[in-house]
């Protein structure tokens, strides 16, 4: 039995994906340290690698349609084995949300709220997202597209505003950086933005309809990637070298717009957008954590276990790093290496697996 | 402590009641599982004692015992 009644149309979830990615648009200053200038090319690169993965994610959903991940995995690997897929699966939720939680923290303490007390940030941030899970998917899905909207004009407006400060030499010389920093550049950008729609696996089973879904969903992670790019574009144009010392390079290179002494300090859009795409970011990871969490357990309801998580998620979130550098070291390492076999394997062997058994028509002929 | 104490009695407040009306003893008991996770969290880090970090052990296992990385 499936624990959500709600159901979302393709639309919808074309603009809960891009609105995903585009929550992660600070999050390519992890790269950025990295790979510095070359940060573009590794967007781009990163795109491509992750596409086969996102399709066997859209696929797999398509093959279960009104399945949640559990269901997938207790199907395809059996109800024990899949329990513990279902529970590493989880685990990356628990941890992933607690990171974007932090995130949000991060941002008001360093640029907009410094005076005010982290955890109360944290709790705020938390307790917003639980009532918005609390509503249920529908209700994110029918507002995903004014937060993508909300995204897309604070990059298009600022843009403009900051050509006469670009130099395009900035990105030259090309193909200047050794190929180990560009393969963990391409390894960052592959899991944090892309590899982490793998989400949307809890989310897709409660899609009404799964024609042309492939097509929606690509089609909302390619402006999650377009968003990504021109950002990434941007900072490097405007700050060039000095980008890599600045804690966020998107606040930085907002900063300096200056418009005759009357356009300035314009850097609050960016907390603005961020705040709210980030919000939708972690709704959607709550969400699937809530109700993967239920399915597990085999409740009737995801509703019981929203506030307790949230407390859970407070605490994560305020003690698993211990500053933005401990935050980034970790994520460039340990972080992405530990979600590999989430993101880029276990799907695509649940699809092999379901084409080779016939899943789940088989299953459907027995009845279950 | 107080706001934490108010917190999770407001917390105990929304859920308890419906559950036990509806006896819906199943979601109460993982409810109170995960109620006492976070409340134990709550009062560790309000007290001020060393919470570790699942990412901390997490890194040790693959950098350190594993030798997975990326060179710096």
């Amino acid at each position: 039995m499936n624990i959500e009644k709600g159901k979302i149309t393709g639309q919808q979830l074309l603009f809960l994906i891009a609105g995903f990615v585009q929550g992660s648009v600070l999050l390519i200053d992890f790269t950025v340290g990295i790979t510095e200038h070359q940060t573009w090319m590794v967007i781009l690169v990163g795109l491509a690698v992750s596409t086969p993965f996102f399709l066997s994610y859209v696929m797999l959903a398509k093959r279960f349609a009104g399945m949640n991940l559990v269901q997938i995995n207790d199907m395809v690997y059996g109800r024990f084995l899949g329990k513990v897929v279902s529970l590493y699966y989880i685990f990356f939720f628990l941890l992933t949300l607690s990171f974007n939680i932090r995130d949000v923290g991060e941002l008001y303490i360093t640029f907009l709220m410094p005076d005010t007390p982290f955890v109360l940030l944290l709790v705020v941030f938390t307790a917003t997202c639980a009532y918005a899970v609390s509503k249920g998917i529908e209700v994110l899905a029918r507002v995903s597209h004014l937060f993508v909207f909300i995204g897309i004009f604070v990059i298009i407006s600022t843009f403009p505003l900051l050509l006469d400060q670009m130099d395009f030499s900035n990105f030259l010389p090309f193909f200047e950086l050794p190929f180990g920093k560009i393969f963990q550049g391409v390894h960052i950008v592959s899991s944090v933005p892309f590899g982490e729609t793998v989400v949307f696996l809890a989310i897709m089973g409660s899609l009404n309809n799964t024609e042309h879904v492939i097509k929606r969903t690509y089609s909302g992670l390619l402006i999650g990637a377009a968003t990504l790019l021109i950002v990434a574009v941007r900072n490097i144009a405007v700050l060039g070298k000095t980008q890599t010392i600045w804690t966020s390079m998107s606040f930085q290179s907002i900063r300096l717009i200056d418009i005759g002494t009357i356009l300035t300090r314009l850097d609050f859009l960016v907390g603005i957008a961020q705040t709210v795409l980030i919000f939708l970011k972690c709704s959607l990871f709550f969400y699937a954590l809530a109700v993967s969490l239920s399915q597990l357990f085999g409740l009737k309801s995801y509703l019981p276990l929203i506030l307790p998580l949230a407390g859970i998620e407070v605490v994560i979130a305020a003690t698993v790093f211990q500053s933005p550098v401990d935050h980034a070291m970790i994520t460039q390492n340990a972080g992405i290496i530990y979600s590999i076999p989430l993101m880029f394997v276990i799907p695509l062997l649940s699809l092999l697996i379901a084409k080779i058994r016939g899943l789940p028509k088989f299953e459907r002929g027995k009845g279950t | 402590m107080i706001f934490l104490l108010l917190i999770y009695a407001l917390i105990f407040i929304i859920n308890v009641p419906g559950l036990v009306k509806k006896k819906e003893w199943r979601e109460l008991t993982f409810f109170s599982i995960l109620y006492i996770i976070a409340f134990t969290l709550g009062l560790l880090y309000v007290l001020d004692v060393h919470i570790p970090s699942p990412m901390k052990g997490l890194q040790y296992l693959i950098v350190d015992i594993l030798g997975i990385k990326y060179q710096q």
